[in-house]
């Protein structure tokens, strides 16, 4: 037994390991991105036979790391909260199926939310699918839950939520972690078994087997509702039910006020399922409240008091904060003090971004009143300077570029629209709505911003990517080459710090778009300069701005907004902040007065 | 003992938490904490609250940390809403910083100015966490406050 300060994240990878799983998928989304690079850590680390990497998107990953169950290796897929959507149709099925080896579904809740769409709750989703979820309160909790799941998954032969959330993912603590000893052998089989034909009537289900299936399926949640136990702490006249993060913070606000003898605190370590004959003893308390993140889970299992009533808010993380407070509405604590939280910064590209090169040349040339469909990824920030109007989900910038053409062209409107997509998000959910654009031969720019990496959630690879983590070589694939094959006549490449080539080629594309009805495609591509290699790479053209010539128009501020240009409001003038300038010297193209200039 | 520690992306917070949670995790049995940084790389805020020796959960109450540690200077009126012990670094410590060592080290020779002026850990415990160049940097953070005259004291509350 060693101990380690470990995240959530690293906690789980390392229970993954411990408890035999060999196959991981994912795809990137914070909070959960760091899962798949610890396990692989942990593969270089023993020489592990094992397979851990991103795939194109969750469906997908779901569907490999679950066919992998299928073939007896206990297996994994991580994502995010919102890309449980994406997986939504195997993730539903899986269940009905159920497993042969252990299958874990590792989904990461963003309540608050931090950096994600909707703060929508993964147990939920697990109940609608009639999946069991583990909801861990501790990064300690996090290693152990993700074993337990694997054991509950081969236990009862169906898949295994593991719902994290970002305080135990981006949490840390230390934790104790086993020594490693595992058999390193895999032993794969399928239609090997000795009863493939009972087998079969699962894999390759009809309609009238899957409704057989939906009773074993009922028979097993049952079967794990009947044996699912809630832990008690304390002893007072109100039960609060609660699982993941938000039972810490009641734990320690009961202890740190004296309610010891008010509050009875229950523990769910599994919210779902849970069986009311088994929580029959609860009549017995005053007043029941579930408080959990973010939807009632436990609340509408066991018909209590909640978000229904109002005594626990409807919306938003339930912080020690807002725990203090549901305690105060129960009479419990007095005179509460509450703070105004001051507004913080907003998040811009990172200095140099290619990104922002590429858009301010499309501002250029399509100006404020065309439409900017634009989409999740780094550039989602190009909402600062104007250049995103519409943010939805993975991929429908390039739906919305079909809808906004066509609804204009039903109206017989004259409409520019662009779509935004990065390349990760391309690959991700792009490509099947582009395909419609050019059977349907509607007219908008597609432009996919091609850094060569999934930026946002911490630089992962992507299908450019020439090898993987173990350095075995990999097929790359080719945006323009999967755009030409779709039909698009359009397709250009450019590099977006080279200014006056991005401006031809975007007005090329626009007389295209008059003169045609189909989508034209412009790849902007350029490293990230949030890589090492991008960085290495990147152009060194130091600037200053000649202050004599600047009139203070602050352009290079709020149309570029580069966040090492600062204005001076003494002065009226602008100023490059050296320490976060890394010298790309595209602002030289911004300024309309030339004050900005090479040193 | 409760601890924010706030900054902004780039600035190396989260590595400057880390070595405050190794050294740490030598005194006390628990050290738990949580980082809010999805933005961080845009400029954004970086938030590390952390709990030692205490607690199930990382996370710092509103007004009740024990101290917050600001190394960005434009996030005092966030800092206080956390508690009022707010330990800065002034303009000439953070000048002297960008002098003596290379950008990416920056934050432990700060680091070794905060051990050697606070003196909840031991400025020889922090420096054997570190690898070479770090702890190089850290030890001219000690060794800028214990040689300056007038700033051997706690003080930044």
């Amino acid at each position: 037994m060693s101990k380690f300060y470990f995240s959530g994240n690293e906690a789980i990878a390392h229970g993954l390991i411990h408890g035999g799983v060999r196959f991981i998928t994912g795809y990137p989304g914070t909070p959960s991105s760091e899962i798949i690079p610890a396990v692989q850590s942990l593969i270089k680390q023993f020489s592990l036979k094992a397979f851990a990497d991103w795939s194109i998107n969750e469906k997908v990953a779901y569907e490999i790391a679950y066919g992998a169950c299928l073939a007896n290796i206990k297996s994994a897929v991580t994502m995010k909260q919102v890309g449980l959507n994406v997986a939504m149709d195997p993730f539903m099925n899986s269940a009905y199926v159920g497993t042969v080896a252990g299958f874990v579904v590792i989904s990461v809740d963003d309540p608050g939310p931090h950096s994600s769409q909707t703060e929508q709750d993964s147990r939920f989703m697990a109940m609608a699918a009639k999946i069991p979820v583990l909801d861990p309160s501790t990064v300690e909790e996090a290693y152990e839950f993700a074993q337990k799941a694997i054991e509950l998954s081969e236990k009862f032969s169906i898949p295994v939520m593991l719902r994290s959330t970002t305080r135990i993912s981006h949490g840390r603590a230390i934790v104790d972690i086993k020594d490693f000893e595992s058999s390193n052998t895999i032993q794969p089989h399928f239609k090997s078994s000795k009863d493939w034909s009972k087998q079969l009537s699962r894999f390759a289900a009809t309609p009238k087997q899957r409704l057989e299936l939906h009773r074993l399926l009922n028979e097993k949640i049952e079967k794990i509702a009947a044996q699912n136990k809630p832990k008690l702490f304390f002893n007072g006249e109100i039960l609060v039910l609660s699982s993941g993060a938000v039972f810490a913070y009641i734990y320690e606000l009961i202890e740190e006020y004296g309610l010891q003898d008010k509050i009875t605190l229950c523990k769910l370590d599994i919210p779902y399922p849970l069986s009311k004959e088994k929580f029959n003893f609860i009549e017995k308390f005053n007043r029941i409240i579930s408080v959990e993140e973010t939807y009632p889970v436990i609340e509408l299992q066991l018909d209590t008091e909640g978000r229904r009533n109002g005594l626990v808010p409807k919306q938003g993380e339930i912080t020690p904060e807002v725990c203090e407070e549901i305690l105060e509405k129960l009479g419990l604590i007095k005179n509460r003090k509450t703070l105004q939280i001051p507004p913080l910064k907003r998040p811009s590209l990172c200095p140099g971004c290619a990104h922002r090169a590429a858009l301010f040349s499309v501002k250029k040339i399509f100006g404020k009143k065309a439409i900017y469909a634009g989409d999740i990824g780094c550039y989602t920030l190009a909402l600062n300077f104007e250049a995103t109007d519409t943010v939805l989900n993975m991929g429908a910038s390039v739906s919305f570029g079909f809808a906004f053409s066509k609804a204009f062209e039903l109206g017989n409107k004259k409409q520019d629209v662009i779509s935004i997509i990065g390349d990760s998000t391309f690959f991700h959910s792009g490509i099947p709505p582009l395909i419609d654009a050019v059977h349907y031969r509607v007219p908008f720019l597609l432009l996919i911003l091609d850094n060569q990496t999934v930026a946002m959630t911490g630089n992962q690879k992507t299908l450019s990517t020439p090898h993987d983590f173990l350095g075995q070589p990999l097929k790359t694939v080719s945006i323009e080459d999967i755009v030409k094959s779709l039909g698009v006549n359009f397709i250009k490449v450019v590099d977006p710090y080279d200014f006056q080539n991005s401006l031809n080629t975007l007005k090329e594309a626009k007389e295209f778009l008059k003169k045609n009805n189909e989508p034209a495609v412009i790849v902007f591509r350029h490293l990230c300069i949030n890589t090492k290699q991008g960085l290495q790479n990147n152009p060194k053209i130091p600037v200053k701005i000649e202050k004599e010539l600047c009139k203070g128009c602050m352009i290079c501020i709020k149309e570029f907004e580069c966040p090492a240009i600062v204005f001076d409001d003494e002065e009226k003038k602008a100023n490059i902040d050296k320490t976060l300038c890394i010298s790309c010297g595209f602002c030289i193209n911004v300024c309309p007065t030339k004050a900005i200039t090479l040193i | 003992m409760k601890l924010v520690i706030l900054g902004k992306g780039g600035q190396g917070v989260i590595f400057f938490s880390r070595i405050i949670a190794q050294a740490a995790s030598k005194k006390a049995v628990s050290v738990r904490s949580t980082e809010i940084k999805g933005m961080a790389k845009k400029g954004g805020t970086v938030e590390i609250q952390m709990k030692i020796g205490e607690g199930l959960s990382g996370l710092v109450r509103r007004g009740t940390a024990d101290m917050v540690i600001l190394l960005s200077e434009d996030l005092i009126d966030y800092a206080k809403t956390f508690g009022s012990n707010i330990f800065m670094f002034t303009k000439e410590e953070i000048e002297k910083a960008l002098s003596s060592v290379p950008m990416r080290y920056v934050n432990t020779f700060l680091l070794g100015i905060f051990v050697k002026k606070t003196k909840i850990f031991d400025c020889d415990d922090v420096s054997k966490i570190l690898d070479e160049e770090n702890k190089k940097s850290f030890l001219m953070g000690c060794n800028y406050v214990q040689f300056s005259p007038g700033n051997s004291s706690e003080r930044g509350n």
